[in-house]
Protein backbone atom coordinates (compact mmCIF):
# COMPACT_ATOMS: atom_id res chain seq x y z
CA UNK A 1 0.00 0.00 0.00
CA UNK A 2 1.47 3.27 -1.21
CA UNK A 3 0.48 6.47 -0.37
CA UNK A 4 -0.79 9.35 -3.02
CA UNK A 5 -1.81 13.02 -1.35
CA UNK A 6 -1.24 11.52 1.82
CA UNK A 7 -4.29 8.80 1.10
CA UNK A 8 -3.54 4.99 1.65
CA UNK A 9 -4.37 3.65 -2.38
CA UNK A 10 -4.49 -0.09 -2.15
CA UNK A 11 -2.07 -2.37 -4.43
CA UNK A 12 -4.46 -3.44 -7.34
CA UNK A 13 -5.51 0.82 -7.73
CA UNK A 14 -2.01 1.77 -8.65
CA UNK A 15 -2.22 -0.13 -11.97
CA UNK A 16 -5.40 1.73 -12.69
CA UNK A 17 -4.32 4.63 -14.42
CA UNK A 18 -1.37 2.83 -17.15
CA UNK A 19 -4.62 0.39 -17.50
CA UNK A 20 -6.98 3.33 -18.31
CA UNK A 21 -4.91 5.05 -21.27
CA UNK A 22 -3.49 1.59 -22.54
CA UNK A 23 -6.25 2.14 -25.62
CA UNK A 24 -4.28 5.04 -26.55
CA UNK A 25 -1.25 3.39 -27.44
CA UNK A 26 -2.11 2.66 -31.25
CA UNK A 27 -5.17 3.52 -33.45
CA UNK A 28 -6.02 -0.10 -33.49
CA UNK A 29 -6.84 -0.89 -29.91
CA UNK A 30 -8.19 2.61 -30.06
CA UNK A 31 -11.10 1.77 -32.42
CA UNK A 32 -10.95 -1.57 -31.05
CA UNK A 33 -11.67 0.17 -27.36
CA UNK A 34 -14.78 2.29 -29.02
CA UNK A 35 -16.18 -0.33 -30.66
CA UNK A 36 -15.94 -2.79 -27.84
CA UNK A 37 -17.91 0.54 -25.85
CA UNK A 38 -20.61 0.62 -28.58
CA UNK A 39 -21.46 -3.00 -28.75
CA UNK A 40 -21.56 -3.17 -24.69
CA UNK A 41 -23.53 -0.28 -24.09
CA UNK A 42 -25.88 -1.51 -26.85
CA UNK A 43 -25.92 -5.35 -25.64
CA UNK A 44 -26.88 -3.71 -21.70
CA UNK A 45 -29.35 -1.56 -23.15
CA UNK A 46 -30.87 -4.43 -25.25
CA UNK A 47 -30.63 -7.28 -22.62
CA UNK A 48 -33.34 -4.82 -20.53
CA UNK A 49 -36.08 -5.84 -22.67
CA UNK A 50 -34.74 -9.02 -24.40
CA UNK A 51 -38.31 -10.51 -25.43
CA UNK A 52 -38.50 -7.19 -27.34
CA UNK A 53 -35.01 -6.82 -28.39
CA UNK A 54 -35.21 -10.68 -30.30
CA UNK A 55 -38.97 -9.48 -32.23
CA UNK A 56 -37.89 -6.34 -33.13
CA UNK A 57 -34.12 -7.73 -35.01
CA UNK A 58 -36.16 -10.55 -36.24
CA UNK A 59 -39.09 -8.51 -37.68
CA UNK A 60 -36.21 -6.36 -39.55
CA UNK A 61 -32.47 -6.12 -38.30
CA UNK A 62 -32.19 -2.64 -39.47
CA UNK A 63 -34.82 -1.76 -36.14
CA UNK A 64 -31.29 -2.16 -34.01
CA UNK A 65 -31.02 1.35 -33.84
CA UNK A 66 -34.51 2.24 -33.16
CA UNK A 67 -34.50 -0.35 -30.44
CA UNK A 68 -31.42 0.79 -28.61
CA UNK A 69 -32.92 4.54 -28.86
CA UNK A 70 -36.28 3.52 -27.54
CA UNK A 71 -34.02 1.14 -24.46
CA UNK A 72 -31.72 3.87 -23.82
CA UNK A 73 -35.35 6.18 -23.17
CA UNK A 74 -36.93 3.16 -21.69
CA UNK A 75 -33.70 2.86 -19.02
CA UNK A 76 -32.93 6.87 -18.39
CA UNK A 77 -36.93 6.78 -17.36
CA UNK A 78 -37.06 4.11 -15.49
CA UNK A 79 -33.55 4.58 -13.16
CA UNK A 80 -32.63 8.34 -14.10
CA UNK A 81 -29.70 9.79 -14.91
CA UNK A 82 -27.67 7.69 -12.51
CA UNK A 83 -28.70 4.42 -13.56
CA UNK A 84 -28.30 5.90 -17.52
CA UNK A 85 -24.64 7.10 -16.54
CA UNK A 86 -23.51 4.05 -15.13
CA UNK A 87 -24.56 1.67 -17.83
CA UNK A 88 -22.76 4.04 -20.06
CA UNK A 89 -19.36 4.42 -17.71
CA UNK A 90 -19.91 0.45 -17.27
CA UNK A 91 -19.79 0.65 -21.34
CA UNK A 92 -16.33 2.57 -21.29
CA UNK A 93 -14.84 0.55 -18.65
CA UNK A 94 -15.87 -2.88 -20.63
CA UNK A 95 -14.39 -1.24 -23.75
CA UNK A 96 -10.78 -0.48 -22.02
CA UNK A 97 -11.17 -4.07 -20.38
CA UNK A 98 -11.66 -5.88 -22.92
CA UNK A 99 -9.04 -3.87 -25.61
CA UNK A 100 -6.54 -4.92 -22.52
CA UNK A 101 -7.69 -8.89 -22.09
CA UNK A 102 -6.97 -8.98 -25.68
CA UNK A 103 -3.46 -7.16 -24.77
CA UNK A 104 -2.84 -9.98 -22.08
CA UNK A 105 -3.92 -12.81 -23.96
CA UNK A 106 -1.67 -11.90 -26.77
CA UNK A 107 0.96 -11.59 -24.03
CA UNK A 108 0.26 -14.58 -22.38
CA UNK A 109 0.25 -16.88 -25.95
CA UNK A 110 3.69 -15.78 -26.57
CA UNK A 111 4.96 -16.14 -22.38
CA UNK A 112 3.26 -19.52 -21.51
CA UNK A 113 -0.23 -21.14 -20.80
CA UNK A 114 0.40 -20.08 -16.98
CA UNK A 115 -0.15 -16.69 -17.61
CA UNK A 116 -3.22 -17.19 -20.21
CA UNK A 117 -4.63 -19.09 -16.68
CA UNK A 118 -3.52 -15.99 -14.77
CA UNK A 119 -5.72 -13.93 -17.38
CA UNK A 120 -8.87 -15.97 -17.42
CA UNK A 121 -10.57 -15.42 -14.02
CA UNK A 122 -10.63 -11.40 -14.97
CA UNK A 123 -11.82 -11.89 -18.37
CA UNK A 124 -14.80 -13.88 -16.73
CA UNK A 125 -15.07 -11.41 -14.22
CA UNK A 126 -15.70 -8.52 -16.44
CA UNK A 127 -18.01 -10.30 -18.37
CA UNK A 128 -20.10 -11.55 -15.53
CA UNK A 129 -20.13 -7.86 -14.17
CA UNK A 130 -21.45 -6.87 -17.70
CA UNK A 131 -24.33 -9.27 -17.82
CA UNK A 132 -25.63 -8.95 -14.52
CA UNK A 133 -28.75 -6.72 -15.98
CA UNK A 134 -29.53 -8.33 -18.41
CA UNK A 135 -29.28 -11.79 -16.95
CA UNK A 136 -32.33 -10.93 -14.60
CA UNK A 137 -34.46 -10.07 -17.77
CA UNK A 138 -33.65 -12.75 -20.19
CA UNK A 139 -34.37 -15.21 -16.83
CA UNK A 140 -37.63 -13.61 -17.23
CA UNK A 141 -37.46 -11.43 -14.12
CA UNK A 142 -39.07 -8.44 -15.52
CA UNK A 143 -39.05 -5.74 -13.00
CA UNK A 144 -36.73 -7.47 -10.85
CA UNK A 145 -34.21 -5.01 -11.43
CA UNK A 146 -36.95 -2.34 -10.55
CA UNK A 147 -37.35 -4.54 -7.03
CA UNK A 148 -33.36 -4.63 -6.04
CA UNK A 149 -31.94 -1.55 -4.08
CA UNK A 150 -31.52 1.43 -6.09
CA UNK A 151 -33.61 -0.09 -8.87
CA UNK A 152 -30.21 -2.36 -9.90
CA UNK A 153 -28.02 0.95 -9.51
CA UNK A 154 -25.94 -1.25 -6.87
CA UNK A 155 -25.63 -4.28 -8.94
CA UNK A 156 -24.72 -1.54 -11.75
CA UNK A 157 -21.89 0.23 -9.04
CA UNK A 158 -21.03 -3.41 -8.42
CA UNK A 159 -20.01 -3.98 -12.00
CA UNK A 160 -18.11 -0.99 -12.56
CA UNK A 161 -16.05 -1.87 -8.92
CA UNK A 162 -15.07 -5.17 -10.33
CA UNK A 163 -13.95 -3.63 -13.78
CA UNK A 164 -11.73 -1.53 -11.69
CA UNK A 165 -10.41 -4.16 -10.07
CA UNK A 166 -9.64 -5.80 -12.95
CA UNK A 167 -7.72 -2.87 -14.69
CA UNK A 168 -6.14 -1.99 -11.75
CA UNK A 169 -5.03 -5.70 -10.78
CA UNK A 170 -3.74 -5.85 -14.39
CA UNK A 171 -2.12 -2.38 -14.76
CA UNK A 172 -0.89 -1.93 -18.54
CA UNK A 173 -1.10 -5.47 -20.38
CA UNK A 174 2.16 -4.32 -22.03
CA UNK A 175 4.29 -4.51 -19.14
CA UNK A 176 5.32 -7.47 -16.76
CA UNK A 177 5.16 -6.98 -13.21
CA UNK A 178 8.02 -8.48 -10.92
CA UNK A 179 7.72 -10.49 -7.68
CA UNK A 180 3.46 -9.57 -7.72
CA UNK A 181 4.27 -6.42 -7.32
CA UNK A 182 3.80 -3.61 -9.90
CA UNK B 1 6.26 -0.70 -25.16
CA UNK B 2 8.01 0.29 -28.59
CA UNK B 3 8.00 3.55 -30.11
CA UNK B 4 4.91 2.88 -31.89
CA UNK B 5 3.28 2.33 -28.67
CA UNK B 6 3.40 5.86 -27.61
CA UNK B 7 0.10 7.38 -26.25
CA UNK B 8 -0.01 10.73 -28.91
CA UNK B 9 -1.94 14.02 -28.25
CA UNK B 10 -3.98 13.01 -31.57
CA UNK B 11 -5.36 9.57 -30.14
CA UNK B 12 -5.55 11.43 -26.22
CA UNK B 13 -7.89 13.87 -27.91
CA UNK B 14 -9.66 11.56 -30.46
CA UNK B 15 -10.57 9.36 -27.64
CA UNK B 16 -11.90 12.68 -25.28
CA UNK B 17 -13.75 13.36 -28.44
CA UNK B 18 -15.57 10.00 -29.27
CA UNK B 19 -16.02 9.27 -25.18
CA UNK B 20 -17.51 12.86 -24.57
CA UNK B 21 -19.80 11.96 -27.91
CA UNK B 22 -21.17 8.69 -27.14
CA UNK B 23 -22.53 10.55 -23.24
CA UNK B 24 -23.97 13.20 -25.40
CA UNK B 25 -25.34 10.73 -27.72
CA UNK B 26 -26.99 8.74 -24.51
CA UNK B 27 -28.10 11.89 -23.01
CA UNK B 28 -29.82 12.94 -26.40
CA UNK B 29 -32.01 9.45 -26.72
CA UNK B 30 -32.48 9.28 -23.23
CA UNK B 31 -34.45 12.66 -23.25
CA UNK B 32 -35.74 13.07 -27.05
CA UNK B 33 -39.14 13.63 -26.11
CA UNK B 34 -42.29 11.43 -27.36
CA UNK B 35 -44.22 11.98 -30.47
CA UNK B 36 -46.01 14.88 -30.95
CA UNK B 37 -48.87 13.20 -32.99
CA UNK B 38 -52.16 14.26 -31.40
CA UNK B 39 -53.87 11.63 -29.19
CA UNK B 40 -55.76 8.91 -30.52
CA UNK B 41 -59.23 8.46 -29.20
CA UNK B 42 -61.27 5.24 -30.91
CA UNK B 43 -64.25 6.31 -32.72
CA UNK B 44 -66.51 3.34 -31.03
CA UNK B 45 -66.09 1.35 -27.89
CA UNK B 46 -68.17 -1.37 -26.23
CA UNK B 47 -68.20 -3.53 -23.05
CA UNK B 48 -67.24 -6.68 -23.60
CA UNK B 49 -69.65 -9.22 -22.96
CA UNK B 50 -69.61 -12.74 -20.85
CA UNK B 51 -67.19 -13.86 -23.11
CA UNK B 52 -63.72 -15.92 -22.15
CA UNK B 53 -61.66 -15.58 -25.63
CA UNK B 54 -58.33 -17.02 -25.46
CA UNK B 55 -58.45 -18.13 -21.64
CA UNK B 56 -59.52 -14.24 -21.17
CA UNK B 57 -62.71 -13.38 -19.54
CA UNK B 58 -64.04 -9.61 -21.17
CA UNK B 59 -66.81 -9.60 -19.39
CA UNK B 60 -66.96 -5.29 -18.38
CA UNK B 61 -64.08 -4.32 -19.83
CA UNK B 62 -63.18 -1.51 -22.20
CA UNK B 63 -62.91 -2.64 -25.67
CA UNK B 64 -62.13 -0.17 -28.71
CA UNK B 65 -63.70 -0.83 -32.30
CA UNK B 66 -66.21 -2.89 -33.51
CA UNK B 67 -67.92 -5.88 -31.50
CA UNK B 68 -67.49 -7.76 -34.96
CA UNK B 69 -63.98 -6.54 -35.59
CA UNK B 70 -62.05 -10.15 -36.92
CA UNK B 71 -58.85 -9.65 -34.80
CA UNK B 72 -58.67 -8.89 -31.19
CA UNK B 73 -55.36 -7.04 -29.47
CA UNK B 74 -54.93 -8.03 -25.88
CA UNK B 75 -53.24 -5.05 -24.48
CA UNK B 76 -51.49 -5.76 -21.61
CA UNK B 77 -50.45 -2.14 -19.83
CA UNK B 78 -49.40 -0.21 -16.80
CA UNK B 79 -50.25 3.04 -16.05
CA UNK B 80 -46.60 3.26 -14.35
CA UNK B 81 -44.54 2.06 -17.36
CA UNK B 82 -42.67 3.81 -20.11
CA UNK B 83 -42.60 1.53 -22.93
CA UNK B 84 -46.45 1.29 -22.21
CA UNK B 85 -46.48 5.32 -23.06
CA UNK B 86 -44.06 5.16 -26.04
CA UNK B 87 -46.59 2.46 -27.78
CA UNK B 88 -49.52 4.75 -26.84
CA UNK B 89 -47.90 8.02 -28.41
CA UNK B 90 -46.14 6.00 -31.14
CA UNK B 91 -48.08 3.22 -32.15
CA UNK B 92 -51.35 3.11 -31.74
CA UNK B 93 -52.40 6.59 -33.14
CA UNK B 94 -51.43 4.66 -36.46
CA UNK B 95 -52.84 1.62 -35.44
CA UNK B 96 -56.04 2.92 -34.20
CA UNK B 97 -56.67 4.67 -37.94
CA UNK B 98 -55.43 2.18 -39.64
CA UNK B 99 -57.10 -0.73 -38.16
CA UNK B 100 -59.81 0.13 -34.90
CA UNK B 101 -61.15 2.60 -37.02
CA UNK B 102 -61.62 0.13 -39.99
CA UNK B 103 -63.37 -2.19 -38.36
CA UNK B 104 -60.27 -4.92 -38.87
CA UNK B 105 -59.48 -4.92 -35.31
CA UNK B 106 -60.60 -4.14 -31.91
CA UNK B 107 -58.30 -3.55 -28.50
CA UNK B 108 -59.21 -5.00 -25.25
CA UNK B 109 -57.30 -2.84 -22.78
CA UNK B 110 -56.05 -5.67 -19.87
CA UNK B 111 -54.01 -3.96 -16.69
CA UNK B 112 -50.60 -5.77 -16.07
CA UNK B 113 -49.53 -4.11 -12.51
CA UNK B 114 -45.66 -5.13 -12.73
CA UNK B 115 -43.57 -1.75 -12.51
CA UNK B 116 -44.58 -0.29 -9.18
CA UNK B 117 -45.85 -0.54 -5.66
CA UNK B 118 -48.70 1.74 -6.93
CA UNK B 119 -49.38 -0.31 -10.72
CA UNK B 120 -52.17 -2.39 -8.86
CA UNK B 121 -53.99 0.30 -7.45
CA UNK B 122 -53.76 2.34 -11.05
CA UNK B 123 -55.01 -0.74 -12.68
CA UNK B 124 -58.26 -0.15 -9.88
CA UNK B 125 -58.27 3.38 -11.05
CA UNK B 126 -59.03 2.33 -14.32
CA UNK B 127 -61.49 -0.26 -13.62
CA UNK B 128 -63.39 2.43 -11.45
CA UNK B 129 -63.32 5.03 -14.10
CA UNK B 130 -64.59 2.87 -16.93
CA UNK B 131 -67.63 1.24 -15.15
CA UNK B 132 -68.59 5.12 -14.32
CA UNK B 133 -68.11 5.72 -17.72
CA UNK B 134 -69.03 2.65 -19.93
CA UNK B 135 -73.02 3.45 -20.50
CA UNK B 136 -72.88 7.00 -20.86
CA UNK B 137 -69.51 8.25 -22.25
CA UNK B 138 -67.46 5.61 -23.25
CA UNK B 139 -64.96 7.53 -24.51
CA UNK B 140 -64.84 9.31 -21.19
CA UNK B 141 -62.37 6.08 -20.38
CA UNK B 142 -59.78 7.11 -23.35
CA UNK B 143 -59.44 10.65 -22.26
CA UNK B 144 -58.87 9.44 -19.01
CA UNK B 145 -56.24 6.45 -19.65
CA UNK B 146 -54.41 8.61 -22.15
CA UNK B 147 -54.08 11.84 -19.25
CA UNK B 148 -52.65 9.26 -16.82
CA UNK B 149 -50.27 8.29 -19.36
CA UNK B 150 -49.54 11.76 -19.77
CA UNK B 151 -48.83 12.13 -16.21
CA UNK B 152 -46.16 10.01 -15.87
CA UNK B 153 -42.86 12.20 -14.92
CA UNK B 154 -39.17 11.96 -16.50
CA UNK B 155 -38.23 9.15 -14.48
CA UNK B 156 -38.87 6.61 -11.50
CA UNK B 157 -42.79 5.65 -9.96
CA UNK B 158 -42.75 8.19 -7.30
CA UNK B 159 -45.13 10.58 -9.23
CA UNK B 160 -47.48 7.50 -8.96
CA UNK B 161 -50.13 8.14 -5.51
CA UNK B 162 -53.51 8.57 -4.64
CA UNK B 163 -53.00 12.49 -5.17
CA UNK B 164 -51.88 12.03 -9.16
CA UNK B 165 -54.58 9.56 -9.64
CA UNK B 166 -57.44 11.66 -8.13
CA UNK B 167 -56.07 14.90 -9.85
CA UNK B 168 -56.39 13.37 -13.43
CA UNK B 169 -59.61 11.49 -12.79
CA UNK B 170 -61.13 15.41 -11.31
CA UNK B 171 -59.60 16.82 -14.60
CA UNK B 172 -60.95 14.20 -17.15
CA UNK B 173 -63.99 15.60 -19.07
CA UNK B 174 -67.13 13.28 -18.28
CA UNK B 175 -65.68 11.48 -15.27
CA UNK B 176 -67.72 11.74 -12.21
CA UNK B 177 -65.12 11.74 -9.44
CA UNK B 178 -66.95 11.09 -6.58
CA UNK B 179 -68.58 7.72 -7.97
CA UNK B 180 -65.35 6.42 -8.85
CA UNK B 181 -64.21 7.59 -5.85
CA UNK B 182 -66.80 5.00 -4.05
CA UNK B 183 -65.94 2.27 -6.69
CA UNK B 184 -62.52 2.13 -4.90
CA UNK B 185 -63.61 1.79 -1.43
CA UNK B 186 -65.75 -1.03 -2.18
CA UNK B 187 -64.82 -2.73 -5.31
CA UNK B 188 -61.00 -2.69 -4.81
CA UNK B 189 -60.88 -6.07 -3.50
CA UNK B 190 -63.10 -8.04 -6.23
CA UNK B 191 -61.36 -6.17 -8.94
CA UNK B 192 -57.95 -6.85 -7.34
CA UNK B 193 -58.83 -10.61 -7.66
CA UNK B 194 -60.14 -10.54 -11.03
CA UNK B 195 -56.75 -8.81 -12.28
CA UNK B 196 -54.98 -11.34 -10.26
CA UNK B 197 -56.65 -13.87 -12.85
CA UNK B 198 -56.41 -12.14 -15.79
CA UNK B 199 -53.05 -11.96 -14.76
CA UNK B 200 -52.55 -15.76 -14.39
CA UNK B 201 -53.81 -15.97 -18.23
CA UNK B 202 -50.92 -14.05 -19.77
CA UNK B 203 -48.30 -15.50 -17.94
CA UNK B 204 -49.13 -18.59 -18.89
CA UNK B 205 -49.39 -17.31 -22.40
CA UNK B 206 -45.64 -16.43 -21.77
CA UNK B 207 -46.47 -12.58 -21.21
CA UNK B 208 -43.74 -11.16 -18.78
CA UNK B 209 -43.51 -7.75 -19.23
CA UNK B 210 -45.53 -4.60 -20.54
CA UNK B 211 -46.86 -3.57 -23.06
CA UNK B 212 -47.40 -6.92 -24.52
CA UNK B 213 -50.06 -7.92 -26.96
CA UNK B 214 -51.18 -11.02 -28.02
CA UNK B 215 -53.03 -10.26 -31.69
CA UNK B 216 -56.07 -12.97 -31.92
CA UNK B 217 -58.32 -14.10 -35.14
CA UNK B 218 -61.04 -15.68 -33.83
CA UNK B 219 -62.58 -16.96 -36.88
CA UNK B 220 -59.19 -18.68 -37.96
CA UNK B 221 -58.21 -19.19 -34.22
CA UNK B 222 -54.85 -17.96 -35.46
CA UNK B 223 -52.95 -15.80 -33.09
CA UNK B 224 -49.47 -13.95 -32.53
CA UNK B 225 -47.94 -12.33 -29.69
CA UNK B 226 -45.66 -9.23 -29.80
CA UNK B 227 -43.70 -7.59 -26.60
CA UNK B 228 -42.74 -4.12 -26.06
CA UNK B 229 -43.44 -0.78 -27.98
CA UNK B 230 -42.72 -2.11 -31.85
CA UNK B 231 -43.16 1.09 -34.63
CA UNK B 232 -46.12 1.28 -36.56
CA UNK B 233 -44.88 -0.60 -39.02
CA UNK B 234 -43.65 -3.81 -37.37
CA UNK B 235 -47.08 -3.83 -35.51
CA UNK B 236 -49.20 -3.38 -39.08
CA UNK B 237 -47.26 -6.28 -40.37
CA UNK B 238 -47.93 -8.38 -37.59
CA UNK B 239 -51.58 -7.57 -37.55
CA UNK B 240 -51.69 -8.41 -41.37
CA UNK B 241 -50.24 -11.71 -40.86
CA UNK B 242 -52.96 -12.53 -37.97
CA UNK B 243 -56.02 -11.02 -40.28
CA UNK B 244 -54.66 -13.02 -43.44
CA UNK B 245 -54.45 -15.99 -41.35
Amino acid sequence: MTLAFGVAVPAWARGLPDALVHPLTSNTRLLGAGLATAVTYAVLVLSTFPGFTVQALASDPTDLFYAVAALTRETYLTVGWVGLGLVATYAVLAGVALTNAVALLGRARRTGASTVLGVVPGVLAAGCASCGAGVLGALGFVGAMAALPFQGNLLRLGGIALLLFFLGRTGDPLTCSIGGER
Amino acid sequence: MGSKDKITRRRAIAAGGATALFGGGVAFLATRSDSDEPRYVPESFHAGERETVFGIELGGRPIAGDRGAPVDVYYWTDYLCPFCKRFETETLPTIGREYVDTGDARVVVLPYPNIGAYSMPAAVWSRCVWRQVAESDSAAFWRWHEAAFDAQSESGTDWADEETFARVTERTEGVPADPVDSCRSDSAGSIRDAVETNLGVAQSAGIRGTPSFVLYNRDADASGKLVGAHPADTFSDALDRVLAA
